[in-house]
This record gives C-alpha cells, sequence and structure tokens, in this order.
C-alpha cells in the first residue's frame, strides 16, 4: 500500500482546540484529528527544524509495524555513515552494495519502505536523485530479439540516480531458456556494474517465489547483499493502518463500526486474505463513499457527522 | 518536572483518585493549584475530608479547570517530583454548555502535553449507554491518541460496585495490549500497582 507512508502537513492544534470550544467538534473526533498530527508536541514542536534525512526516517519509524525492517533500514544508514566516515579518515572501506532483495505478499509495505529508502541514501549522499521506478516483467521484456535489451535499459535510464524497484521479479525467469525475461536479467546485472555509483536495484515479491529465483539463479545471490523480509500483518496492525487511513481524511470510525471492521478483518484473516494493507484500504474508500451515501440529502450536518464512520456505513465489506 | 495526567469521562472518579492517590502518599495538606481555562490561575490548601468535600461530585462536570498537586514519590534511593493533574472530564459528543465545552478543549490541550497519561474509566459502568461515565468514543479515542507515547495505562475504577468485573473483563477484551490496572478510588484499592506504574516512568 503505497500511501502508507504519505501524510498531510499537520493539522493547526489551536485550531481544533477552538472548534471544541465552539461546538463545532466533539472530543473523539477533536482527539483523532490530534493523531493526524503525528507525535505528540515535545515531537512535533520540533518538526519545523527537521532535515530530509530525519523526516524521512520518521516516515520510516511511524510505519505500522514492520519491526525488523525498520531495524535493519536503520543498520543499513548506520553502516553507509560509518563507510563514510571511514573513508575519511583513509581507512579501509567495504564497497557499498545496496541491491536489495524484498520478500513478502503483496500489500504488507515493500513499495512504500522502498520510496523511503530512496530518500535515505540521496540525503546520505548514496544516490543523486533518490526517486523510484516501480516496474514489473511487462516493462521490462519484449517481444523481439533486441526489444527487450531496450526496453530494460529504457527502464534502467530513467531510475538512474534512483531505485529501479522490480516487482514480481521472479517472472523474468520464467518461461525458461528461450524467454526473453533471461536477456533482461543480464541487462540489469550489467547496469549494476556500469552505474554501481548511482542506481540502487530492489528485486520484490512473494517469498516463496523469491526464494526459488534466487535459488536457481546463484549468479544473482551475491549480488544482492540484503533481504528484507515483509511480514504480514497481524489484525490490530490492520485496524491501526485503517484508523490512521481514516484519521488522515478526517473520518473516524464510531465504536461499533469498529467493531465491524474488526470481524471483518477476522473473517478475511480466516480466509487467508491477511495481513494486507490493501484489502484494509479497499474496505475504508468503500465506507467513505457509502457514508457520503447515507449523509447526502440530509440538512444540517454537524461536522461530527461528516467525520465518523458508522457501523453500516461498513456492513456488505470491501466488495464492490 | 514531569507532569502526570488523570483524564476520562466525566463522573468515573478522577478527581476521587486524584486526592486519595495524593493521601495513599502521604499527603494529608493538598496544595491544589488550579488553572482554569480562562486562563487565571490560582491554588488553595485542603484537609483530604474538606477536599473530597469540596472537588469530588455528587453530578458530572463538577471540575472545570486543571487541578494540580505536587507529589514525591520514591525512586532508586532519592525521591521523584512529579505533577499530579486532575482534569475536566470528556463526553463524547459536542456538550449544549459553552463553559464545559471550554473545559474540555483545556482538558484536550494537556492531554498533547502530558508527559505520562492514567485514563481513568468506570468499570462499573462500561455496559450502561446512559451513564454519563459509560465506555464511549472518546475513550477509545484517548486510547488511540495515548498509544503513541510511553507512559499510558488505563485505570479500572470503582472495583468495589457490582457489575465492576466484567466491566473490566470487556476492557481487557477492548483493549488489548494496554495496561490496565483496577482499582477502587474511594477505597485506595489497586493504588500500590499504580504507584509502581508512575515510578516506572518518571
Ligand atoms: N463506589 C465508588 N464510587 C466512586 C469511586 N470513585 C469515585 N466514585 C464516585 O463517582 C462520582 C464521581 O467522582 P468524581 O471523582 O467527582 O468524578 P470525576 O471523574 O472527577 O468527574 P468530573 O470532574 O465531574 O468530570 C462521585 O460520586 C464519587 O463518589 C470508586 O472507586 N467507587
Ligand atoms: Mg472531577
Amino acid at each position: 500500500m503505497a500511501r502508507r507512508g504519505e501524510r498531510r502537513p499537520p493539522v493547526q492544534v489551536e485550531r481544533i482546540s477552538m472548534l471544541v470550544e465552539k461546538g463545532e467538534l466533539a472530543p473523539p473526533a477533536a482527539l483523532a484529528s490530534f493523531r493526524q498530527t503525528g507525535t505528540p508536541l515535545a515531537v512535533s514542536s520540533t518538526a519545523g527544524t527537521d532535515s530530509p534525512l530525519e523526516k524521512a526516517l520518521a516516515n520510516l519509524d511511524r510505519l505500522v509495524g514492520l519491526k525488523e525492517v525498520k531495524q535493519l533500514v536503520h543498520e543499513i544508514k548506520a553502516f553507509i555513515e560509518i563507510q563514510q566516515r571511514r573513508a575519511q579518515e583513509g581507512l579501509a572501506t567495504e564497497p557499498l552494495t545496496l541491491h536489495m532483495i524484498f520478500k513478502g505478499n503483496p500489500g504488507t509495505g515493500k513499495t512504500t519502505v522502498a520510496r523511503i529508502l530512496g530518500c535515505i541514501f540521496k540525503e546520505l549522499g548514496v544516490l543523486s536523485k533518490g526517486h523510484l521506478v516501480e516496474v514489473e516483467r511487462a516493462d521490462l521484456v519484449g517481444e523481439y530479439i533486441g526489444h527487450t535489451a531496450q526496453k530494460t535499459r529504457e527502464q534502467i535510464r530513467k531510475a538512474l540516480g534512483g531505485i529501479l524497484f522490480v516487482d514480481e521479479a521472479y517472472s523474468l525467469a520464467r518461461g525458461g531458456e528461450k524467454d526473453f525475461g533471461k536477456e533482461s536479467i543480464d541487462c540489469l546485472v550489467k547496469a549494476m556494474e556500469d552505474h554501481r555509483d548511482d542506481l540502487v536495484l530492489i528485486l520484490a515479491g512473494y517469498r516463496e517465489e523469491m526464494d526459488y529465483f534466487l535459488q536457481t539463479n546463484p549468479g544473482l545471490r551475491s549480488r544482492f547483499p540484503i533481504r528484507i523480509d515483509f511480514p504480514d500483518y497481524t489484525l490490530d496492525e490492520l485496524l491501526e493502518i485503517a484508523q490512521i487511513f481514516l484519521a488522515e481524511r478526517d473520518y473516524y470510525l464510531s465504536v461499533s463500526a469498529r467493531e465491524e471492521l474488526m470481524r471483518q478483518l477476522q473473517v478475511a484473516h480466516n480466509l487467508r486474505h491477511s495481513g494486507n494493507a490493501r484489502l484494509v484500504r479497499n474496505i475504508i474508500e468503500r465506507a467513505i463513499r457509502r457514508q457520503a451515501v447515507r449523509l447526502s440529502g440530509q440538512k444540517n450536518l454537524s461536522r461530527d457527522q461528516l467525520m465518523i464512520i458508522e457501523r453500516v456505513d461498513l456492513e456488505g465489506g470491501a466488495a464492490a | 518536572m514531569k507532569e502526570c495526567l488523570i483524564v476520562g469521562k466525566t463522573h468515573a472518579g478522577k478527581t476521587m483518585f486524584a486526592l486519595n492517590f495524593a493521601h495513599y502518599l502521604g499527603v494529608t495538606n493538598l496544595e491544589i493549584t488550579f488553572r482554569h481555562p480562562s486562563g487565571l490561575v490560582g491554588s488553595k490548601t485542603y484537609s483530604i475530608s474538606a477536599a473530597r468535600r469540596e472537588l469530588v461530585g455528587a453530578a458530572p462536570h463538577t471540575t472545570r479547570a486543571l487541578q494540580s498537586i505536587t507529589l514525591d514519590l520514591p525512586v532508586g534511593k532519592g525521591s521523584k517530583r512529579c505533577l499530579f493533574t486532575d482534569t475536566s472530564g470528556l463526553v463524547d459528543h459536542i456538550h449544549a454548555d459553552v463553559e464545559i465545552r471550554r473545559a474540555i478543549a483545556q482538558t484536550l490541550g494537556a492531554i498533547r502535553e502530558a508527559d505520562l497519561i492514567l485514563h481513568l474509566i468506570d468499570a462499573a459502568a462500561v455496559g450502561l449507554q446512559d451513564a454519563p461515565s459509560a465506555l464511549g468514543e472518546v475513550d477509545y479515542q484517548v486510547a488511540q491518541f495515548a498509544q503513541m507515547r510511553t507512559g499510558y495505562a488505563m485505570l479500572a475504577n470503582k472495583m468495589d460496585l457490582p457489575g465492576a468485573s466484567v466491566g473490566l473483563a470487556r476492557l481487557r477484551q477492548e483493549f488489548p495490549g494496554h495496561t490496565i490496572l483496577p482499582i477502587s478510588a474511594l477505597y485506595k484499592r489497586g493504588f500500590r500497582e499504580v504507584k509502581a506504574f508512575v515510578q516506572r516512568y518518571l
């Protein structure tokens, strides 16, 4: 879910208090809006002076769950910084190989983390631009001889200075020897050599498929020293994601709506569609539309009514 | 000095807790500083019985200011000073009385700045829809908000009343992963655990 890393600018705290006093905002909605401003005052008061690097790290830390991922990113950052310091002192340094494998189900935060890594690498001076180019097989593999190299090189060119993120990377190895996917892989490997100072490659996909892909392409394994596992979200984490998603949009769940959402997430969990933030997002987006339908035509809507998602808005689940 | 804020719905027993907890820690003359929403500040010293008589309410919305007591808690070999602040009670909906809304806005502002939050919930009223201290939206939102910080505990109050243990079970179910300490503010039960919790965060 790409949007997890995105945040709107903080709403003004004073304004929220004023609205409560004026009777335009109910206390629960006020607290929900406070959450939108992120961390408590003590931290947010220095937010204006944060460097882009600190902001990127704060964005990372603010993501729900992903404890190990966060820790690993902090380690990578520390490693880069120390290597740079050692270089300044003329000490021996390890070459920085930052190409990575991301393993995990869809909707577990891979793209979001990749985007944040781009920012961090830029701020650390490892990449010149730090942007993210997301591609999949269709963007890389062509239909005739020479076409694939051309398409792949085109994507590499776009990604120079940033991160090339190949989703479902194992599909490049599909179809065996004759498949053009192989040609694309070769092209990518060459680009990793040619642009070692200004390109980071991330290969992403389902855990089992990626493991098999690396096993069958041993040459690739050593080129991707960093492997990150993205576990499925727990039910509590999914609920938190839903609540952040809503708070960012000035909505919040009523008590019974929250129960209903938990129930639906539990059902999805039992059906093994679990751990997927995209599912949560679909449910919530639909509830927001249904709330609008429920309220439309009503006069004299209070601010609170406009913000609250009720149980009925969630009933029926994510299906269209 | 760190500030420990006592929040919760109106009539949950915040003032009773603040006073009796201070008394439990050995304070006999309670010097209370009042910070009114208007900005006025004053202070007054009470005996414990006078404080209970004047400040604990038979009706909701008794407290209308931030009422602070300075407490010394033993930490390690020494002790740490901490400001214990009782607040005006919260409601789920927009209250009709502007004075009460102003007091609530003040509480909300204080919630954002507190170092430590003790969230009182009337365990005996958890399932009572109509009671002013029934578990409500605002409790969920306080829990959500406070989760982002280190020092946060729920105090399930009025455990001496019938129905409170059912209420406590429900709270445990509703708020998994939160620290929930059962207490009776009236009879000073469960205060040892509260003290230990506060000490940990000073
Ligand atoms: N049985 C019992 N009653 C309690 C307990 N704690 C408080 N009460 C009663 O609950 C009522 C409200 O107590 P307060 O301390 O005034 O509540 P508050 O949360 O400060 O309420 P406001 O300031 O009005 O928002 C009073 O009648 C208290 O006597 C308790 O532990 N047990
Ligand atoms: Mg009170």
